[in-house]
């Protein structure tokens, strides 16, 4: 190994050298530091991989289950960021790089690493010196070959993820439900996320062959969580998807970001949706949250946290009612804009309830019921692209 | 809180002092209660104070009790008695004051500071003692102190008819010379960790560094801290006997069993016994725990918090199961149990419907919905839904052809004979006492 590297060293014997300013430094550093997890088994992934080209620097972090790649260009926007003086790799901590990187005093920073890995890094008057680990070490990334490559608006697909993502499971129970289904047909993404209490549906358009096909596609909740919060509102609109058997890539114009996907079958769901009605309201969101919310206040988390709703026909309006024998009782009166089919008693958690209707993103909605022990459905007025199921509560 | 009077009342060998109450003639004499006496898992669970001054003592092996005192009554035990017996001394003391809180079948505490603007508190302990022994034949020992954790230590020092008063000022002299491990709180393992770090002595704990117990305990250790301090703002909460009741299920296998597959057969019978015992008293369980006793002797317990109400027989195997396969290290195992806490009234219970099961609670709707109706109509609760009352066991006994059903749920002897040795270990099985 000291051969090979002392001949990748360039003529200063040096492994690697470059001037990179400190904020695009900064930003992609936790970009990756995303996906580096303090309890890996694997040491060499408690590092950030640095990866010099003549065209710029690529930045990976790994931690076995997601991987994310993020890079530096020359110049972005006609704006220099990095100029590469030796183009080579490093693996560093990334605890400790990331919290040097964030506090360097100038706005430039030279990074150059020796044939021993010893990476100093200059930025004004301050110097560190630290001990790299060789990149050689470091696991490739996998390599996705995928037929097809699926195009999806960047703010579309931050929607879809804060509008499911919420309903997967965090128990290990059924580990399948800790991820979101995601399904490719006849030009529709349907994604679906259920935690068997609650579940959330979105059905997208996206920009492919209407051929396309895939099912079963089941991706960690947590991945996508990290996704959400990666994607940010510079650059490209576009993030292209490609699928292989057991793993996703979203790639942006200078992040690639991979998740590993979950094995086993998601369940079926569409059959668990009730299709018929027994009585259907339809709200205003903002004051029915807000009314929610409120009962929420004496409803107790480890019971529940039960709230009753009763619709009255005749008056147009639903009474939320929550109760606690230690603490107290609610009592809010919300008006309906329409009533119809039977008036209805049900319990209902009212954090489930908050979750939906916080992420509709939609100004009034309909509330379908099929029974006080069957699954009611919230939905946009006219919209039916997205479904908010949730689980009643059976009280005695 | 200031100038509390808090009483704990502690019953002396309660279950031997009550079979005494029914059998004059085993007065004074050396008496145990032990499970089933011919088989393996005969085990004392109480002895008279007679017994213990020859060596028997809780929980020794019924044979071993024997050679220590060949002259020992053994008796098994007869819980619907001892309940009885505990539903008379509670409601002998809640003629003193509402304020009185079981912790167990045979001890509790009382709030005695009203009392005591018109009474001297000694008087009214002296009182409580003589009416308990006077009136229901029961011997106790009562604490008196400034809260709940003095007064218990209190009445442990003096027993039997012990009546100790441990002030605040007597806490250096009275508590903090006594073993950690005689502290209230502290069980084996916990002294064992303290007397690691030196910690020998109450009075050690109460002058050790906070932060550093802590460190080595938690929370329970700033607690444990705080009471070897003669600290303790706990409230005397009559309510409170619900949430720390338990109820369990256990029973000693015939053979030492070394499979998943046989603990789960052990685990569903257990479920369904506990299940029908929570169906009686119209509860369900938020907290279940399973016991894991090892050929060696050595028992660990896991448990779980859960939030969805606990009472099927399916739900409380399910659950044991998965504690088991998460705990078990392989041995081989002697006793198995499960037990249930955090209970509440059935009818106060409820229930987060699932997206893959619902269909199945679903049809009980039409019913709920015919009470519902009757409700508005009537008002009050008129109606509720029944419940299958211990149905495993009268099925067992018109098998073995019992003459009076509908039995007790709690099986006749005979059944022993007839079931493939069920084997349950009495004084676990019908353990019913707080966490």
């Amino acid at each position: 190994m000291a051969l090979a590297t002392s001949s990748i060293a360039g003529e200063s014997g040096l492994l690697m050298k470059l001037t990179v300013y400190r904020d695009a430094l900064a930003e992609n550093v936790n970009h990756v530091m995303k996906a580096v997890s303090p309890r890996t088994t694997i040491p060499i992934l408690t590092g950030i991989k640095l990866e010099a080209t003549p065209e710029g620097l690529t930045l990976t972090g790994s931690d076995s289950d997601v991987s994310i790649q993020a890079f530096i260009p020359l110049e972005e926007d006609g704006v220099q960021k990095i100029e590469i003086h030796q183009p080579g790799s490093i693996v560093l901590i990334a605890r400790y790089f990331a919290d040097i990187v964030k506090k360097l005093p100038n706005d430039q920073v030279d990074i150059e690493v020796d044939s021993r890995f010893v990476t100093r890094i200059r930025s004004g008057q301050a110097e560190f010196s630290l001990n790299g680990l060789d990149a050689e070490e470091y696991p490739r990334l996998p390599v996705i070959r995928a037929d097809n490559v699926v195009p999806i608006r960047k703010d579309l697909l931050k929607q879809v993820i804060r509008q499911t993502v919420y309903a997967v499971s965090t128990s290990e129970t059924r580990p399948v439900l800790t991820g979101a289904n995601w399904a490719i047909k006849n030009g529709r993404l349907t994604c679906v996320a259920t935690d068997s209490h609650r579940l959330a549906k979105r059905v997208v358009a996206v920009d492919v062959d209407p051929a396309v096909e895939y099912k079963n596609v089941v991706i960690p909740g947590k991945s996508l969580n990290e996704l959400g919060k990666i994607l940010d509102d510079n650059g490209n609109d576009w993030v292209d998807i490609a699928i292989t058997s057991n793993q996703i890539l979203f790639k942006t114009d200078n992040i690639q970001f991979f998740s590993r996907l979950l094995e086993g079958n998601y369940p079926e769901t569409d059959g668990l949706i009730p299709r018929d009605a027994k009585t259907e309201i339809i709200l205003n969101t903002k004051e029915f949250l807000q009314a929610i919310d409120r009962a929420s206040l004496l409803a107790r988390e480890e019971r529940n946290n039960v709230v009753k709703l009763k619709t009255f026909e005749a008056e147009k309006r639903v009474e939320i009612i929550s109760q606690s024998p230690e603490i107290g009782r609610v009592y809010e009166s919300v008006p309906v804009i329409d009533h119809s089919g039977e008036e209805m008693r049900i319990s209902f958690s009212s954090k489930y309830m908050m979750d939906a209707l916080t992420r509709i993103d939609a100004e009034e909605i309909k509330v379908t019921f099929t029974g006080a022990m069957k699954p009611f459905l919230i939905r946009p007025l006219d919209d039916d692209n997205i479904l908010m199921l949730i689980l009643p509560i059976r009280t005695n | 809180m200031n100038g509390r009077i808090i009483f704990h009342i502690d019953m002396n060998s309660f279950y031997a002092s009550v079979e005494a109450v029914h059998h004059p003639e085993w007065r004074g004499k050396p008496l145990a209660i032990a499970g089933k006496v011919e088989e393996r898992r005969g085990i004392v669970v109480t002895a008279s104070y007679e017994a213990r001054a020859k060596g028997v003592k809780a929980p020794m092996p019924v044979w071993e009790a024997r050679r220590r005192c060949p002259e020992l009554i053994v008796k098994t035990p007869d819980f619907e008695l001892y309940r009885e017996a505990s539903r008379q001394l509670f409601s002998l003391l809640k003629t003193y004051t509402p304020l009185v809180e079981k912790v167990s079948i045979d001890e509790g505490y009382m709030d005695a500071t009203e009392l005591a603007r018109r009474v001297h508190p000694l008087r009214l302990a002296e009182d409580i003692q003589k009416r308990l022994l006077d009136e229901l034949e029961l011997p106790s020992s009562i604490g008196i102190a400034p809260n709940k954790f003095l007064a218990k230590m209190a009445s442990d020092m003096k027993k039997p008819l012990g009546i100790t008063v441990l002030r605040k000022r007597d806490v250096p002299k009275k508590l903090w010379p006594l073993p950690i491990a005689d502290m209230h709180g502290v069980g084996a393992k916990t002294a064992e960790k303290l007397t690691a770090i030196g910690i020998r002595t109450i009075g050690d704990l109460a002058a050790a560094d906070k932060a550093q117990i802590a460190a080595l305990l938690g929370q329970y250790g700033e607690m444990l801290h705080e009471r070897a301090n003669g600290r303790d703002a706990r409230p005397v909460d009559p309510e409170a006997e619900a949430v720390f009741k338990s109820i369990s299920q256990s029973t000693t296998l015939p053979e030492d069993i070394v499979s998943e597959e046989e603990a789960r057969r052990v685990f569903q019978r257990l479920a369904v016994r506990l299940s029908e015992r929570l169906k009686k008293k119209r509860s369900v369980a938020y907290q279940a725990a399973i016991t894991i006793r090892y050929a060696n002797w050595q028992t660990t317990s896991h448990g779980k918090t859960v939030h969805q109400p606990l009472q099927s027989p399916q739900e409380l195997a399910a659950i044991a199961v998965r504690l088991f396969a998460e705990h078990w290290d392989g041995r081989p195992i002697r006793l198995l149990g499960i037990s249930v806490q955090s209970l509440e009234d059935a009818a106060r219970a409820t229930k987060q419907l699932d997206l893959f099961t619902y269909q199945t609670d679903a049809k009980e709707e039409p019913l709920l919905e015919a009470i519902q109706r009757l409700e508005a109509k009537y008002g009050a609760p008129v109606v509720q839904k029944g419940v299958a009352r211990g149905q495993a066991a009268f099925k067992k006994a018109q098998a073995d052809g019992a003459r009076t059903p509908p039995p007790s749920p709690r099986p006749k002897q005979s059944r022993h004979e007839h079931s493939e040795s069920e084997a349950e270990e009495r004084p676990d099985s019908e353990n019913e006492s707080h966490a």
